[in-house]
């Protein structure tokens, strides 16, 4: 799928970018707005948008293209909600055999963290969370939302610190 | 907390695994690592809210199934393409004829001509002859095409030239004369200095007043003369040792006749005038010490030239 004579007009490139990109999309407007509902429309309308102008769009600015779309959507229709986030079980399974107390406070440290999140200005959660959750690299969030590698770098920082904050000794 | 909020970066370097051993070090040691660590650890078990992709793919497939929409309304160029060709012809061909703008005198039988050009030089064409010179930049480019003859009185300036089949005159400020018809090329020059170069001799030959040249048969002959002013002007040809064939053409133009030159030898030399008024008179004039007869043809209306012996 490196060829760059490949069409997006064609079904099976089409459902390619689909299948590659739709669920960074997705999460990514849904880290900004918090709103899943929304999130899976604008990743729709990002997608059919890619359709209508496949004649136009090249196979290597596909991925650019879609995010670029979508974010755009995103600016024009805001309805900001908190974002929840949810728990990998797996990982809370691993920590079982601990004292209750200890679990105890470490459901309360997720929550607070999850709060924490959900208070993170949106240009540093939305980075903070591609890098966490859907471990890209710093030079794809960056093609992602749009902004220099060293924005990244530093939003990123900054919401580390803003986290920390949260959050006294341990 | 503060020494690393000096370094912007230094966190996210950290989460990219960028730092160095020392750094690394430093900053396990510090107060705040241990709280740092515990949130990175805890938010990587997050995960963001389940996405069914493939509920919208099938969705997508729907909406996508027909064609992709070309635009409704065709986009009509308010300036077509071919407009753009059009015009840069247009500018093109405007510049051409301004680059190539020319003058263009002629002269017919028994005509002469004054033409002043744009630097207040003269010129005076005699009969049957053509001139042409470029209009622009005329200061820094005098130069002009001659066919037939023509006297020049030049204003001091950039060089002056004069092109004409047979050679090159080329002058600064002066009066001279120049004759270029087929293969007969003659300047007389009267006042300053003239170049004249031959192409068919490949030769340049400066000329002070007073002084002359032609090229014959690709045969240089020079001579001088005492005359301030041609005397075409003053309506009479003067020639000096010409081929009799050159004083022929010179009377053919001043009175558009035509001779019938079959029965005489044309490389006689000729030193004599004759005058524009009276045609009678000139062929006399030139017939009787050349030792030749003429009698008229009315009906093919031309004159039949006979050596007398």
């Amino acid at each position: 799928m490196s060829s760059e004579t490949k069409s997006v007009c064609e079904k099976v490139t089409y459902e390619y970018l689909f299948n590659t990109h739709s669920k960074t999309l997705y999460n990514y407007i849904y880290y900004k707005c918090g709103d899943e509902q929304q999130a899976e429309d604008i990743v729709q309308d990002a997608f059919i948008k890619l359709w209508n102008n496949c004649s136009k769009v090249v196979f290597d600015k596909a991925k650019s293209f879609l995010y670029t779309v979508a974010r755009n959507i995103f600016l024009n229709e805001v309805a900001h909600k908190k974002i929840v986030l949810e728990h990998q079980n797996t990982q809370i399974n691993k920590v079982s055999n601990e004292t209750p107390q200890f679990i105890l406070e470490e459901q309360e440290f997720m929550q607070k963290l999850k709060t924490a999140i959900a208070n993170l200005p949106e240009k540093q959660r939305e980075v903070f969370l591609l890098s966490r959750i859907d471990k890209k690299k710093y030079s794809e969030i960056a093609e992602i939302t749009g902004v220099s590698l060293k924005a990244v770098e530093k939003r990123m920082s900054l919401a580390l610190v803003t986290l920390r904050k949260q959050f006294g000794k341990i | 907390m503060e020494k690393f909020i000096k370094e912007d970066e230094f966190l996210a370097r950290w989460i990219a695994g960028e730092l160095s051993k020392e750094e690394l070090k430093k900053f396990e040691n510090s107060e705040d690592y241990p709280v740092l660590k515990k949130i990175n650890d805890a938010s990587q078990t997050l995960k963001a809210p389940t996405f069914n992709s493939q509920a919208l793919l099938n969705k997508l497939r729907e909406q996508t199934s027909a064609k992709p929409k070309t635009s409704k309304t065709p986009i009509i160029k308010l300036i077509p393409n071919w407009a753009y060709a059009a015009a840069v012809v247009v500018v093109a061909l405007g510049m051409f004829y301004v680059m190539n703008m020319q003058s263009h005198f002629t002269t017919g039988f028994s005509e002469q001509l004054a033409v002043v050009l744009p630097d207040n030089s003269e010129v005076k064409l005699n009969a049957n002859s053509h001139l042409y010179y470029k209009t622009l930049n005329w200061k820094s480019n005098r130069a002009l095409e001659l066919e037939g003859e023509a006297f020049f009185d030049v204003e001091k300036g950039e060089s002056f030239k004069v092109l004409t089949n047979e050679g090159i005159v080329e002058v600064l400020g002066t009066e001279f004369n120049v004759i270029s018809r087929d293969t007969y090329f003659e300047v007389q020059c009267m006042e300053g200095k003239v170049r004249v170069t031959s192409n068919s001799l490949k030769k340049a030959i400066i000329l002070l007043p007073g002084e002359a040249v032609r090229v014959i048969n690709k045969s240089l002959e020079e001579w001088n003369f005492t005359l301030n002013e041609p005397n075409w002007l003053a309506g009479e040809s003067t020639f000096y040792n010409a081929p009799i064939s050159q004083v022929l053409v010179a009377l053919e133009n001043q009175f558009q006749i035509t001779f019938d030159t079959s029965n005489i030898d044309l490389d006689k030399r000729f030193t004599g005038a004759f005058t524009h008024t009276d045609l009678s008179l000139a062929l006399r004039t030139v017939s009787a010490p050349m030792n030749l007869s003429y009698t008229v043809n009315n009906e093919k209306g031309i004159i039949v030239l006979n050596s007398k012996q």
